[in-house]
């Protein structure tokens, strides 16, 4: 397959390196960055656990090809922790037991990280909202809830 | 208590939260290969021919296996013989669609995908059987050798038919219960390689590593100190990552090439392949006096197991004993089958065949009440166990029976709930509450389970644990950390878990049955008690006082009544200056007896969880939708070492209740899966939760259990079913007897009923 130049920008840093045109931006964070905290659950779409945030914005990462990316500003896990400082939501996903097996959690991470960025006071409603394509099969979603609320309340102080 | 009991966070979120937890495809090896397997396309056949050559050729394909290539024993099987019915790769027959036919080790996975088209496979297809009551009958085509019927478990109690005589109503039922699909989030995968002395390892995930070591031996004809399986971090199990599902695949390859492989299954495949929860057919009589107290119970479960074994057998033996429900009941007969069937293997999954009863023993009790015009938490109330209280296969309950304490808590919640449901009163729609019951027998049933643990006290007073327990998310690590730190004295940083890699840790038992606090909880415990009390025999004789004058106090030996007092770390290398390493082994193994195989009698259990949950549900007349508004979970787990922890499986437990009473539904059709993907197969997801959501831990000491404590995994969902169903009876006078109850389904019964009333 022939190759492609691509530029983008992960997690504060420009990368550039040939990728496949027909390889989604997961496979590529996956397999030619080595940023795997990047979870493939699907690869369709179905569950969430590839989100990512693009120019601000949650997309799924599995149904995005690579050079949709190009130029693009992008954020994964490996990202939200800033000088070893963890990100309040982070800390939350921790403090309120909203982490168990962990597959699902870079997703929601990502996914609030999104919502809060447009829109830092959230209602509980619309946490459950934002995060309803983000499947997890642990939690019941409620203490994954929780800290997406208090992230919220201690981001806005 | 110092940690036990406490909400400590968990000891690997950390890493979860920043994406640096590996879990099984995120590992990368130099010179790695990538692994592809043919699988059968059709239910049941006899294998002609199969023709690697066109594969073999191909440019960066490194094997092609077949059957033929196995050193050493071509079945797997975890219930062991005569159950370890399952090829690794298919030899004479295939039996479901999705049996592996032949294995591809490629240099990249376009390769390895481009290779197994070139298999050629000559089948000679047979007539497939999918249905459980067609395969039992006379003449059916036979799935395997030794015939259909792989298990039939009895219990019997009393004398039913006199019990049915005596009682004052009957009542009948019966239930169908589906397939359901674990749907964890992480699909299977693994690597293997093997090293230059021949010593294969895996990295993978797996419930069960000490198992998946075993299988792999015998099926590469290895010794077992020559497989060392280390379970990576796993992202949820359910039940289903007991199998063998990559693990043999790999660890066949990397012999056979001497390059590391790697395997992961796609969406698809996981749902193909990982073992679904059995579909059951129920036929269930209950006699009562006219007071409403149980007389005799008479029930048949029929239990769709597919084309395998795997742990069939096991879970309708574990149905048959709950078959009761928790209640006390004189008469007692209980057959309960495993049979065979063209369709995808069903196995373990969260309840292990308890969640199926427990709708069939709700509805019943549901129904009595009804029509002995009872209270439904009454009725409960009135037949549920006691300490003393003695179960259908003859065991005496003698302590920690929480049901009770459980069903007391509810009544008064669901007392507010109606009066709620009383005030919503909407034309088009209808409010209901509902109550569910369960007991779940902590461990295997009647057959050994054994954990073990080593401690190792280090000069500063930090530890090291050894623990066989595979983590699978529901949170074991941090609660055996928990209890090394108290019977240790010191703090959780301290203490360091090497967790689940056979290489270094003792044999442990799976993860299931809801069993790892009892049972890897106590073995820890053990050893941390052992690696102590090396500690504590020095401290006496240097203080000269006698060793049980000893305690532990804030990092500190203490003496009672004297002050005398050495920080641990002091009396760590006070014994190492003397020589003396403090070291502790341990293990744990429930205390039960085998079931009979006549009459079921036995102690299947050293401890029963109990649990009663509520829901209160909306119903949608003109759709048929059911919207769950609020639920409330009443856990006994002995003692919860992890309230957070215990919350969490509870909150878990309630979403997969919800959806397998009203959402998940697996179709498959003549064989084939119509529910590929987790766009088909529909699980809940954050809006299909109420927000009105409440978990109470109900602690009924468990005196063998560590600290108290029982287990949580499963009780946690079993009950959640049967409440929404029977909330939404409650609400509309329907009872849904074949699930899920999706809004077609229901809008049919009633507008079925409206007919037959009408």
């Amino acid at each position: 397959m022939e190759k492609t130049r691509a530029k983008f920008r992960v997690n504060s840093q420009d990368i550039e390196l040939d990728v496949d045109p027909m390889t989604t931006l997961l496979d590529v964070l996956r397999e030619q960055l080595g940023l795997t905290g990047t979870k493939k659950g699907c690869d369709a779409g179905d569950c969430g656990a590839c989100t990512v945030v693009m120019d601000g914005k949650a997309i799924l990462s599995c149904l995005t090809p690579v050079l949709q990316a190009a130029g693009k500003e992008i954020v994964t896990v490996e990202g939200l922790a800033q000088e070893g400082r963890l990100h309040p939501l982070q800390e939350a996903f921790i403090e309120c037991g909203a982490v168990q097996c962990g597959f699902c959690t870079p997703g929601m991470l990502l996914s609030a990280k999104a919502l809060l960025e447009q829109n830092p006071s959230p209602t509980q409603e619309e946490v459950r909202v934002t995060i309803s394509g983000n499947l997890c099969r642990c939690t019941g979603y409620k203490k994954i809830i929780d800290a997406i609320m208090l992230a919220s309340n201690r981001m806005k102080k | 208590m110092n940690v036990v009991g406490k909400r400590i966070k968990r000891v690997d979120a950390l890493e979860k939260v920043t994406g640096k937890a590996l879990f099984a495809d995120d590992l990368r090896f130099g010179g790695m290969l990538y692994a592809k397997v043919l699988r059968s396309p059709v239910p049941h056949a006899e294998i002609k021919k199969v023709d690697t050559s066109r594969a073999k050729e191909l440019k960066g394909v490194r094997a092609v296996l077949t059957a033929r290539d196995i050193p050493g024993e071509n079945r797997i099987g975890t219930l062991g013989a005569p159950f370890r019915d399952q090829p690794v790769l298919a030899d004479d027959k295939v039996r479901h669609v999705g049996d592996p036919v032949a294995l591809v080790a490629a240099d990249s996975k376009e390769i390895a995908e481009e290779a197994i088209k070139l298999i050629g496979v000559e089948y000679k297809e047979l007539t497939p059987v999918f249905e459980p009551l067609e395969v039992m009958r006379e003449g059916a085509p036979r799935i395997h050798q030794a015939g259909n019927i792989v298990g039939h478990r009895k219990i019997r109690r009393g004398d039913v038919k006199q019990g049915f005589a005596r009682a004052d109503v009957i009542i009948e039922g019966t239930y169908k219960t589906p397939f359901q699909e674990h749907a964890f989030m992480e699909p299977e995968a693994g690597v293997a390689k093997v090293d230059e002395n021949g010593n294969v390892t895996v990295w993978a995930c797996t419930q069960f590593p000490s198992n998946v070591r075993e299988e792999i031996a015998r099926v590469l004809g290895l010794s077992l100190n020559k497989v060392r399986v280390i379970q990576t971090v796993t992202g949820g199990g359910f039940g289903a990552k007991l199998d063998i599902s990559v693990h043999c695949h790999i660890a066949l390859l990397t012999l056979n090439t001497g390059r590391p492989v790697k395997l992961v299954y796609d969406r698809p495949e996981s749902i193909m392949l990982s073992t679904k929860r059995h579909p059951f057919i129920i036929k269930y009589k209950t006699g009562a006096t006219k007071e409403g107290k149980l007389l005799a119970v008479e029930v048949e479960l029929i239990g769709n197991t597919g084309a395998y074994a795997s742990y069939g057998p096991a879970v309708l033996t574990r149905a048959a004993v709950h078959t009761t429900g928790p209640y006390n009941v004189p008469n007692v007969k209980i057959d309960a089958y495993t049979v065979y069937t063209n369709n995808p293997i069903c196995g373990a999954m969260r309840g292990f065949g308890v969640p199926q009863v427990a709708i069939a023993h709700e509805a019943q009790m549901d129904k009595l009440a009804e029509k002995l015009g009872l209270d439904s938490i009454e009725i409960r109330l009135k037949n549920a166990f006691d300490a003393g209280s003695r179960t259908a296969t003859g065991q005496f309950l003698t302590h920690s029976v929480g049901i009770k304490k459980t069903l007391q808590e509810a009544q008064k919640v669901a007392a507010e709930w109606k009066r709620d449901v009383l005030r919503n009163k909407e034309p088009t729609k209808r409010q209901g509450v509902g109550v569910g019951v369960m007991w779940y027998g902590i461990g295997n049933t009647g057959r050994p389970n054994p954990a073990g643990a080593f401690v190792e006290l280090l000069g500063d007073g930090s530890a090291t644990v050894l623990s066989g327990c595979a983590e699978i998310g529901q949170g074991s690590d941090t609660i055996l950390a928990q209890i090394a730190t108290e019977e240790l004295g010191t703090q959780v940083e301290n203490i360091r878990l090497v967790t689940a890699d056979t290489g270094v840790t003792p044999w442990c038992r799976a993860t299931s049955a809801s069993g790892q606090t009892y049972i890897s909880g106590n073995a820890v415990r053990l050893a941390a008690i052992n690696a102590r009390e090396t500690l504590f025999q020095q401290v006496a004789v240097d203080f000269k006082v006698k060793k049980d004058q000893l305690y532990l106090d804030n990092g500190a030996i203490c003496v009672e009544d004297t002050g005398q007092k050495i920080p641990i770390a002091e009396a760590i290398k006070r014994c190492r200056s003397l020589g003396i390493l403090t070291l502790g082994s341990g293990w744990f193994n429930p205390q039960t007896t085998p079931l009979d195989p006549e009459t079921g009698e036995g102690n299947p259990y050293a401890t029963y969880s109990f649990a009663t949950h509520l829901a209160q549900v909306e119903v949608d007349l003109e759709t048929g939708e059911v919207r769950v508004l609020k639920m409330a979970a009443f856990n006994d787990v002995g003692k919860a070492i992890n309230p957070a922890g215990v919350e969490g499986q509870l909150e878990g437990g309630l979403a997969m209740g919800l959806g397998c009473a009203l959402m998940e539904e697996f179709v498959v059709e003549k064989g084939i899966i119509q529910t590929p993907n987790l766009a088909q197969y529909l699980i809940p997801t954050s809006l299909d939760m109420p927000e009105d959501m409440s978990v109470n831990i109900i602690e009924e000491s468990e005196p063998s259990g560590p600290f108290g404590a029982k287990g949580v995994g499963e009780p946690a969902s079993v009950p959640t079913a049967p409440a929404i169903l029977s909330a939404i009876y409650d609400a509309v006078g329907t009872r849904i007897t074949e699930l899920p109850a999706t809004s077609e389904r229901l809008l049919e019964a009633i507008k079925g009923k409206s007919l037959e009333e009408g």
